[in-house]
């Protein structure tokens, strides 16, 4: 009976209902949309950056982050004992170093990043940057190099680069390496400047036989805070550094922290308005049906009932406008996933300046969608307290006289 | 039986007292068709509130058969009022949403009676009022007398002890309002169900077997009158 006098009340007043309805509607679709696509922007960053690139948790000898000479290396064979470690997935041991390139007259500084290209292959999805060649073998003497920095030195495949670096100790380091492949990092400052070689050639150019400048530690999916604070608790933190992607890039972590709450301002404005216009029809349902609730508790019918009833049609506009208002958006959004928005002109040039992708991908986190119909819920039930308070204090005699 | 003693009822409005009843003492028995009358502002509608516990007197008490009305707590009060008094309103006052039938079953609902019974008793007194072929119209699809007629049907769905009708025939033409007292006066017999009115219309006063007379807040002459 309460559900029948709900869904039939809603009728009474279509256009009212109506109204009520696109209003969530559009909350739903304007707050999922936003939110999606800041969060995919972000998830975006964090792959290229750290995903592809960085990884979740670094291992370095003390000092090295401040200090990134090729002495402050370490022996990977002192890092086997997080091997027998749960929390993590893999470890890959890498070399970060300076040197400065040439070829013909054209002369840069870059950074030579030594790999092992089965682990690398195995566990991080770097192979995928790979656009032209061929990638990394256990036994390939060449290297490959960002599509930026292609452009700059204005090279081929199968042309060389000489490089010159100071070695370990003091000792010079220098090489020629053919180019076996143009890679895209999706990030122009790390296409501009980076070198990937095989981890040995690295080991060999600066003379570091057996060790190496970091290693990317793998967590298990989300869970990178947990691995950080297991590993750190086994390493001897005189010799060690352990840091995670938010210590090594903290101005992307404030970047993501400040648009973050741009965009929660921006939906608290969205949702105000959103509660005054449910408020709105709470408001004109409770006062024209005052009278007719004078009568229902007149006749003997409980307060606690009407209140239900009176829920139960705000709860029903607020299920159908989320449930519509999902149907519209996932499209949207599953759309955007797959074509994400590609920025162009100046926002392209601002973007890229700050040394990201210039695209806008949305996310497909269910829990975006979630989160917004949970708000639209409590809202609802939020501006239902007036009518609870007014229902609560009928007097029926009164009630009916108005 | 309904016993109401020594009951006051005073209004503040700013800083003036209205004493809209005054002193009013009465007994009410079982299958009484009492006629509650007075010129309009007299506190008729007041009297028939406070018998009905939709407003509390200033003082005095409302004893219905064993229980003290006025002292019930609000939801044993709701309650009480479904199942032991029905209400006829002078607009009707019927759940819009609802058609015929369900306005009739509702109070039944309320009371959480079996399918069966409240299916019989809600077509019985659908015919009993004339309106089996009306049992899915809302009221507003139907005339004002037809939503009267559902009105006393819902009333009386419950079982009631008693009906307080407020100007029942005040909204009707003669016709219709003539064809309501009846069927009230027939329901009167059958069920055996007292009916109090408060009224203007001679025609209610006339099937009226008592006739209390109000003016200014007090009872200024109580008669009964033998009909058969």
């Amino acid at each position: 009976m309460i559900l029948k006098l709900a869904w039939r009340n809603i009728f009474r007043n279509k256009r009212r209902s109506i109204i009520t309805v696109s209003s969530i509607v559009f909350a739903v679709v304007f707050a999922v949309t936003m939110r999606s696509l800041q969060h995919g922007a972000y998830d975006n960053m964090l792959k290229n950056i750290v995903g592809n690139y960085l990884g979740y948790v670094q291992v370095h000898f003390k000092g090295f982050w401040n200090e990134k000479t090729i002495d402050n290396s370490f022996y990977i064979e002192d890092l086997d004992s997080l091997k027998n470690d749960p929390t993590v997935t893999f470890i890959n041991p890498r070399i970060e170093g300076f040197a400065l390139a040439s070829h013909k007259k054209e002369s840069k500084p870059v950074v030579i990043l030594g790999l092992d290209a089965k682990m690398e292959n195995q566990n991080t999805p770097i192979k995928e940057s790979l656009i032209n060649g061929e990638f990394l073998s256990d036994n390939s003497d060449g290297i490959l190099i960002g599509k930026g920095l292609q452009k700059i030195m204005n090279v081929q495949m199968g042309d060389s680069l000489v490089f010159l670096s100071q070695g370990y100790q003091g000792s010079i380091a220098s090489g020629i390496y053919p180019i076996n492949g143009i890679v895209d990092l999706k990030t122009p400052d790390l296409n501009r400047r980076t070198v990937i070689m095989n981890l040995n050639r690295a080991q060999d150019f600066f003379g570091i036989n057996h060790m190496a400048t970091s290693a990317i530690i793998g967590p298990k999916i989300d869970e990178w805070e947990k691995t950080e604070k297991s590993i750190k608790e086994q390493l001897d933190s005189s010799q060690f550094e352990v840091m995670n992607w938010q210590q090594m890039l903290p101005e992307l972590k404030q970047l993501i922290d400040v648009d973050r709450a741009g965009g929660t301002f921006v939906l608290i404005i969205l949702y105000s308005i959103l509660t005054f216009s449910l408020f709105g029809t709470v408001l004109m349902l409770a006062e024209e049906r005052n009278f007719e609730f004078g009568v229902l508790v007149a006749i003997g019918m409980r307060k606690s009932m009407i209140i239900r009833v009176a829920i139960l049609e705000t709860l029903i506009m607020a299920l159908v406008g989320v449930i519509l208002g999902l149907l519209l958006v996932i499209p949207i959004v599953t759309y955007f996933h797959f074509y994400p928005i590609n920025l162009s002109g100046q926002m392209q040039e601002v973007v890229e300046q700050f040394g990201f992708e210039a695209i806008i991908p949305t996310s497909l986190d269910p829990s975006i969608s979630l989160t917004q119909t949970f708000i639209v819920f409590m809202i609802t039930i939020l501006v239902n307290l007036y009518t609870i308070i007014k229902i609560k204090n009928i007097q029926p005699s009164k009630a009916m006289r108005a | 039986m309904i016993s109401i003693q020594n009951i006051q009822k005073t209004y503040q409005s700013g800083d003036i007292k209205v004493q809209a009843l005054q002193n009013i003492n009465l007994t009410i028995n079982k299958g009484e068709f009492t006629a509650i009358v007075g010129p309009s502002g007299s506190g008729k509608t007041t009297l028939l509130n406070i018998i009905g516990g939709l407003d509390s007197p200033t003082e005095g008490s409302i004893r219905i058969n064993t229980t003290e009305i006025t002292q019930l707590p609000e939801n044993e009060l709701i309650d009480f009022r479904l199942h032991h008094i029905g209400f006829v309103f002078q607009s009707y006052n019927l759940i819009p949403v609802l058609t015929a039938k369900e306005n009739v079953e509702f109070l039944m609902l309320l009371q959480k009676q079996g399918d069966q019974f409240r299916n019989e008793r809600t077509l019985k007194l659908l015919k009993a009022v004339g309106l089996e072929d009306q049992v899915n119209k809302k009221p507003n699809e139907m005339s004002g007398g037809q939503q009267q007629r559902v009105a006393v049907a819902r009333a009386l769905a419950s079982k009631p002890s008693f009906v307080l009708a407020d100007e029942p025939t005040a909204n009707l033409d003669s016709k219709s309002s003539e064809n309501l007292l009846d069927i009230m006066q027939q329901l009167n017999k059958v069920e055996n169900t007292t009916f109090i009115f408060s009224t203007h219309d001679q025609r209610v006063i006339d099937k009226a077997n008592r006739i209390i007379t109000i003016e200014d807040g007090k009872v200024i002459s109580d008669t009964h009158h033998s009909k058969d």
